[in-house]
């Protein structure tokens, strides 16, 4: 019985690992034939981390929450040369259970194709964004593509 | 489970701080995150302004002369710096957007310590046709005539396709009688003066690469 209660416990602490930690939402629309998406990644304990996919040279505004503006955020990019990442003044207020604080956003950019990670964390937990820069389409492909091909090539 | 309680959506409340801010600026381009604006450096009643196409894309080549401008609430407009996120598609040189080939790149609206206030998303095009107009914006083709000592200032428009073009570029002005016309600088990049000198004929052409613009005058007496 204490092993099964232990268990139960457990397994609502890795389940509650999750919500532990800040929530990412965009800011930004992605501009006409590029891509700028930001997913969630969750499996059975909830969200994981994040999944952005960016064309290069396309940019991104993200706020990071976590009960609230996230605080003392800190974001740091594995290869700068891939995805580079700043700090951001968005100067609106979110309501929290403290009240209302200033927005904490963050930009990204894509630099260049190929993949890194981006680690968002602040006072009171991390989250990972894996980011996939993607090349912008050659104008010539996309004009010389067939009709059923377009829609997607053009999309990135 | 999230603990977030949002009073109105970050977006619109954004889009209500951004709405006087793009009313004031006319025709401005707004920033993705709805705080800054960025047009060209205009004057007022300047009809042949590329303030009047902020939203066009930017010809390959030429220079684009931003007039940035925030509206946080709380604060006026901090020191604003612009930085490109692709460089080999638009670069920024002192303080002028620059288009170098054809592409899309975020223009990065910044304080001086780097902090992002907004972004916009620029692109630039190759130049496919040139036309020629008036200062009142009215279009020039064909044969213009002009009495000794007449004028008349042009001012060149980059096209590709159906959309005009934003930016200065510099262009190159040749008449085939100069001494029938004069091709005169006023001052701005692009715009001539023609100055009818003595009667008879002459070719003006506009060139950029493979693109031109041809305009025959006739001087009278």
């Amino acid at each position: 019985m204490r092993l099964a209660l232990l268990a139960i416990a457990g397994v609502a602490g890795l389940g509650g690992l999750g919500a532990c930690n800040p929530y990412l939402t965009v800011q930004s629309p992605a501009p006409p034939g590029r891509t700028a998406r930001l997913d969630q990644v969750k499996n059975f304990w909830g969200l994981q981390r994040y999944r952005l996919e960016l064309s290069r040279g396309v940019a991104i505004a993200i706020t990071c929450e976590h009960g609230g503006p996230c605080e003392h955020m800190q974001v740091v990019s594995d290869d700068p040369a891939i995805a580079e990442v700043r700090s951001a003044s968005l100067g609106v207020l979110q309501t929290s259970f403290d009240g209302e604080q200033t927005a904490a956003a963050l930009v990204i950019v894509g630099k260049a194709p190929g993949q890194t990670r981006i680690h968002v964390r602040e006072k009171n937990g991390s989250r990972d964004v894996v980011v996939t820069v993607i090349a912008p389409p050659a104008a010539s492909a996309v004009v010389a593509a067939p009709a059923a091909a377009t829609p997607l090539t053009a999309a990135r | 489970m999230r603990f977030v309680i949002t009073a109105a959506p970050l977006g619109v409340t954004a889009a209500l701080l951004a709405g006087s801010a793009a009313g004031s600026a006319g025709c401005a381009m707004g920033g993705a995150m709805h705080q800054a604006t960025l047009v060209g450096q205009c004057a007022e009643n300047d009809a042949a302004c590329s303030r009047k196409h902020p939203l066009a894309p930017l010809a390959i080549g030429a220079h684009f002369h931003p007039d940035v401008s925030a509206e946080i609430a709380g604060t006026s407009t901090p020191n604003l710096r612009l930085e490109s996120v692709a460089p080999d598609i638009l670069s920024v040189e002192a303080g002028d957007l620059v288009g170098r080939q054809s592409g899309a790149s975020a223009v990065l609206i910044s304080t001086d310590d780097g902090s992002v206030v907004d972004f916009i998303h620029v692109w630039v095009a190759p130049v496919t046709q040139i036309t020629l107009s008036r200062r009142d914006g009215e279009r020039v083709s064909g044969t213009v005539g002009l009495a000794v000592g007449e004028d008349i200032t042009l001012e060149p428009a980059l096209w590709n396709g159906p959309q005009r073009l934003a930016g200065d570029q510099d262009l190159q002005w040749t008449v085939s009688d100069d001494h029938a016309v004069s091709v005169l600088r006023d001052g701005s990049a692009g715009r001539r003066r023609l100055r009818a000198r003595a009667p008879g004929k002459a070719t003006v052409t506009v060139g950029l690469g493979d693109s031109k613009a041809t305009l025959e005058v006739e001087v009278v007496p």
